[in-house]
């Protein structure tokens, strides 16, 4: 293929997909280390371009590149030090379903700002943010989440259930924490 | 500590043999049998709840799910939370590109100069760049003195342009609602009826063979309703608005052109963008291709 052909291709498949690279990069980087992430899973999509032999799928595909790239460089970043326990998550979350009460994340929802939203997220285990973050948050079907995360697609299936889940139980529990630390002072 | 996730999928091989390493088929696909209530417990229908809220459970297990939910008020508390949840993050706002990214990106695999070469070649590139030069202003000279092409011309101009959406509300308002719907990988449903309902104008779809209609959706561009049509072509995505012809004759320069030419093309950030109205329906399309390839693809 002469190079301006196969340079006007590579723009044509990859480019359409630059912002939701960028938005997807930010769950691993903040700022101009998102971009360059990014920047570097282009260049690694451009050198390896010849590989991709069905363009549809070159969003899943650049995905792939952009976790590598994100994985290798975040070897000493310590993201999540407040976990909580799971088991607590799900003990809260039963809570709210098997109460006979309206349910207290419409309300929950509407004080948090998504900055706050975010954090929640990201500070449930990662292999359930991650599934979560990217159906919810960049779209992709399950199927696609699978394939970006090497995962069997029930899998996939059951950390979005459960991810979700520990996220409803972590807004209760961090609600219900605020709540007594207002009564108290 | 153990992995909730994969205990689950243990689970869920257990009960009704569902999962493989190649990805999950649904509990009846590998025994053949009929998937019963009763063979799954209410712990595992609970959890196929989410991908029934998402609408990724095959036909017959959400037909199930769906029976279970009719009398299980613990699952019926469960699909609004995990629906809740699921439409509260996608409210949150995408990071977007930043030019300079868009720019560097687009200079992947352009080639580096090539150093400049010495003896006679060095008085032979100067010498050849401005006999080109003349070249060129001589054949556009002749080009314009003929008057062929204006519509050429115009797309020419406009391309030069920076960023012509910049002066062009209409045009800026849609750039940004593609960039938002690509952010968001597109509404999940094509359905072109629902997406005119309660529009004055009619929205009508491209009808090519090489196109495939995905996602419909409103919109508003420059403070009037529009729809959005997106379509895979040639292995990128092209996307269409549909509004009243009025709104783009408002915009000057659109205005002028399409009394020009009949057509507005100009591209922007790598893509192309082209503007025409038929019959009081006003269209423009947007896709990373050139413009001239997408006028020829509308035209």
């Amino acid at each position: 293929m002469k190079a301006e052909t196969r340079r006007a291709r590579f723009q044509a498949v990859t480019l359409p997909h630059l912002d939701r690279l960028v938005a997807l990069a930010s769950r691993w980087a903040d700022g101009h280390e998102a971009e360059d992430h990014v920047q570097e899973t282009y260049l690694r999509a451009w050198t390896a371009f010849d590989q991709l032999r069905n363009d549809g799928a070159a969003f899943a595909w650049l995905c792939q590149i952009l976790r590598a790239v994100a994985t290798e460089r975040r070897r000493t970043r310590a993201r999540r030090q407040g976990l909580v326990y799971i088991t607590e998550l799900e003990a809260a979350h039963e809570e709210i379903i098997a109460s006979d009460k309206p349910s207290p994340l419409d309300e929950l929802l509407l004080r948090l700002d998504g900055v706050a939203l975010r954090d929640a997220l990201r500070s449930i285990p990662e292999e359930f943010a991650e599934a979560v973050e990217l159906h919810d948050m960049h779209g992709l079907k399950y199927r696609e989440i699978a394939q970006i995360t090497s995962a069997p697609i029930g899998t996939v299936m059951s950390r979005i259930s459960r991810g979700r889940r520990l996220l409803a139980g972590l807004l209760a529990l961090t609600d219900e924490e605020s709540s007594k630390r207002g009564v108290a002072t | 500590m153990t992995n909730p996730s994969s205990r689950n999928n243990s689970r869920r091989r257990d009960v009704a043999g569902a999962e493989d390493s190649d990805g999950y088929e649904g509990p009846t696909a590998k025994t053949g049998r009929a998937m019963t209530e009763a063979a799954l417990d209410h712990a595992l229908l609970q959890e196929l709840v989410a991908a029934l809220s998402d609408g990724e459970l095959p036909w017959g297990e959400a037909r199930v799910v769906r029976r279970h939910l009719r009398d299980c008020v613990p699952c019926q508390r469960e699909l609004a939370v995990q629906k809740r949840l699921g439409s509260a993050l996608a409210q949150e706002p995408a990071r977007l590109a930043s030019t300079a990214l868009r720019q560097r990106i687009q200079r992947i695999g352009v080639r580096a100069p090539q150093p400049f070469a010495l003896g006679w070649r060095a008085w032979l590139a100067p010498a050849a760049a401005t006999g080109l030069v003349a070249f060129t202003v001589v054949c556009g000279a002749a080009f314009v003195a003929v008057g062929v092409g204006r519509a050429g011309a115009l797309i020419a101009d406009r391309d030069q342009a920076g960023r012509p959406s910049a002066a062009i509300p209409v045009l800026q308002d849609a750039l940004a609602d593609c960039r938002r719907a690509m952010t968001r990988n597109f509404p999940r449903k094509a359905d072109l009826q629902a997406v005119g309902a309660g529009l004055h104008f009619p929205v009508r779809a491209l009808e090519r063979p090489d196109v495939e209609l995905f996602s419909t959706w409103k919109t508003t561009l420059a403070g009037s309703p529009a729809a959005g049509l997106a379509y895979r072509w040639r292995g990128t995505i092209l996307v269409q608005y549909a509004m009243p012809a009025e709104m783009l004759r408002r915009a000057p320069v659109i205005g002028a052109a399409l009394r020009e030419a009949a057509v507005f093309s100009t591209s922007e950030g790598g893509q192309g963008i082209v503007v025409s109205v038929a019959n009081g329906r006003g269209t423009l399309f947007v896709a990373f291709a050139p413009a001239e390839e997408l006028r020829r693809l509308i035209l």
